[in-house]
């Protein structure tokens, strides 16, 4: 609880919270359980919305079938979208217990628990290879390439399907084996007073944890070692989707800058995902005794400068093609950002760059518990613009086999089955993201308990500050 | 002759070190007594002895295999099916590359989660000697050892102010 009020500071009461660690067990797992009325009508609405993904998905396929990959943009769009939030959010529970930030604690486990969108991604994964065209030209007409561009060149067997699948799949794996990890000491507790199929699953995950010194010091090593191997494959797996599902099938559009684009697209829309759950959490959960101010002062300016990266990326990726003149160059560039898809970029840069720049660039809203997660409102709504530009523009872009882009295409606009789909499936991660926050605890239980060992209050001087120990 | 589990529970940390430091005194190996805890303590901070793991060695492994994987496929394909692509060597590093470093971090990976289930000699579906208690804050201190120096180490555990002196027996009924 927050416990320093009557001396002069400069940050809010609740800039730091202090759980005791002695019911902090109890109470959050105990949360798991609870029936939550706005919880079952959250689950109620976005079941409801995955039901609807799934007649748009079948619709889809009944329609226009997996010949041909055009009609699936919206699809591989809203697949893009939930892929860079879910697939990058692990690595900010990753990257901060790198760094040791005492502010991450209440974070991590809501960042791991994306790691059950794994499955999610996996299964929306398989339609998108069914429309991937082949890599030979089954049909060479005119001056057509016979092998399509990719990063593939000409083998080796298997490309690009299975290792686009490995990948994915090898990824949603290393994400679960990251939570599982993390979370195998709240599970090992909670075991003991749960009851029926909790207790036999709790069981099966925690298996022999007793909480041991070398228990500790194994999932300390491991935790560090599974997360520096989801850095190097996650940007691996972003650099195929990227390559792959967007610059191989625009004719001609060859760019270094496209791949890195993606990857800070997806930290600055993870990021500003995970402080919307935590805002959530803080807000309506019932979390304020856990959640203080300072993991969304702390983020926020790692949120703005993922925001300043995006535009250097952008103008990076813009002003090479503008003074390049090439046709295609021109060509592309019309079609991404200024004329088919020009008003899609316009609510993209607006959403991801200018509003949240100026939101998080003023001290006063920043420094706010509600600063951060309402510049990520802005960036989500972004994100999913810049995904539709680029994933529906790319399976848009006329025949995969020509040299380059000729003429600039006209857009496509979403049909109902689009936006079934599109809202579908995002009602979908929410909806298992939901059913996950009931069998994990959505916080870090463990990592809450080892925080409150660590920092007390203490004066100084005129003021009353926390104190924290550093033990490493 | 097995050993058998003692478990001390105490509710202050520094009662725990205490009893780490009584049991080492009165010729228990460092090697026979744990500390149990709800969160990871800083290192050294019972005086318990400095844990060895062979993590490391598990990702090295895995690493080794997947990249030998990749090479040979890579290779052996191509050697297999000779095409000539934009006027590039048959053998050519690029695009070999890239199915090495998936080869090399899937087989990092595997081996990892293999070794992490292994030095922790996890999963198992039976608990042994625990109580519920570790998990609101308590201290356990598991302590193995003879049958005959039972009474003696449950001595030494309530006299370092443990709330607490479990026995195989009770934890039977506890898991």
């Amino acid at each position: 609880m927050a416990e320093h009020a009557h001396h002069h500071q400069p940050y809010p009461d609740d800039m730091w919270v202090f759980p005791r660690r002695e019911t902090a067990a109890q109470d959050l797992v105990s949360r798991t359980i609870a029936p939550i009325s706005r919880y079952r009508i959250a689950l109620i609405i976005t079941g409801v919305l995955l039901a609807l993904g799934v007649v748009g998905f079948i619709a889809r396929a009944a329609t226009d079938g997996f010949d041909d990959h055009a009609p699936w943009g919206y699809y591989m769009a809203v697949f893009s979208f939930l892929f860079m939030i879910t697939g990058a959010a692990p690595l900010v529970a990753v990257g901060f217990r790198f760094t040791k930030s005492h502010w991450r604690r209440p974070l991590s486990r809501i960042s791991e628990l994306f790691a059950v969108l794994g499955v999610l991604n996996v299964l929306m994964f398989i339609p998108l290879l069914m429309v991937l065209p082949p890599l030979k030209n089954p049909e060479v007409v005119g001056h057509q390439l016979e092998i399509r561009r990719s990063i593939w060149f000409g083998g080796p067997i298997g490309s690009p399907y299975w290792w686009d699948m490995l990948g994915v799949v090898g990824l949603a794996v290393l994400g679960m084996a990251i939570l599982w990890l993390s979370a195998m000491p709240d599970l090992a507790g909670a075991k003991l007073t749960a009851t029926g199929f909790r207790r036999k699953l709790y069981g099966l995950l925690a298996g022999r944890w007793y909480g041991s010194k070398r228990q500790w010091n194994i999932q300390k090593a491991g935790l560090a070692m599974l997360g520096a191997f989801y850095f190097m494959f996650l940007l691996f797996v972003q650099f195929i989707v990227a390559s792959e599902f967007g610059m191989a099938l625009v004719p001609g559009w060859k760019d270094s800058i496209f791949p890195p684009l993606y990857t800070i697209v997806s930290f600055q829309s993870s990021l500003a995902t995970i402080l919307l759950v935590l805002f959530i959490l803080r807000k309506w959960g019932g979390y304020e005794q856990y959640i203080g101010v300072s993991p969304f002062w702390s983020a926020s300016k790692i949120l703005f400068a993922l925001t300043m990266l995006w535009t250097y990326h952008l103008w990076a990726f813009f002003i090479t093609f503008w003074y390049g003149r090439l046709q295609v160059e021109q060509n592309i560039l019309k079609y991404f950002l200024f004329e088919s898809y020009g008003w899609v970029f316009f609510v993209n840069v607006v959403f991801s760059f200018f509003t949240p720049f100026f939101i998080l660039l003023w001290n006063p809203v920043r420094k706010k518990a509600w600063g951060a997660p309402l510049a990520a409102c802005f960036i989500l709504v972004g994100t999913l613009a810049f995904n539709i530009r680029i994933f529906v523009g790319a399976f848009n872009a006329g025949h995969t086999f020509d040299h380059f882009l000729e003429t600039v295409p006209p857009p496509a606009w979403p049909d109902l089955w689009d936006i079934f789909m599109v809202g579908g499936f995002i009602g979908g991660a929410v909806f298992i993201y939901l059913l996950a926050a009931r069998v994990f605890p959505i916080l870090s239980v463990w990592e809450i308990k080892e925080g409150a060992l660590y920092q007390k209050m203490e004066n100084f001087m005129h003021g009353r500050y926390m104190v924290l120990a550093k033990p490493e | 002759m097995p050993k058998l589990p003692v478990l001390g529970l105490f509710q202050d940390a520094n009662n725990a070190a205490d009893a780490g430091d009584a049991l080492r005194q009165a010729g228990i190996s460092d090697k026979d007594y744990d500390f149990l805890t709800d969160a990871p303590y800083p290192e050294g901070a019972f005086g318990e002895r400095v844990e060895h793991h062979r993590l490391y060695i598990f990702p090295f492994i895995g690493a080794v295999l997947g990249l030998t994987s990749g090479v040979l496929l890579t290779s052996m394909t191509q050697m297999a099916y000779p095409l000539v692509q934009g006027g590039k060597p048959i053998l050519s590093l690029p695009p070999m590359a890239i199915i090495c470093y998936e080869g090399t971090m899937l087989g990092a990976i595997l081996f990892t989660i293999l070794g992490i289930m292994f030095e922790s000699r996890l999963p198992s579906p039976k608990l042994g000697l625990y109580d519920t208690r570790i998990t609101d804050g308590y201290i356990g201190v598991l302590v193995q050892c003879d049958e005959a120096q039972l009474g003696r180490v449950s001595g030494i555990l309530t006299q370092a102010g443990a709330v607490d002196v479990k026995r195989q027996a009770a934890a039977a009924a506890t898991a």
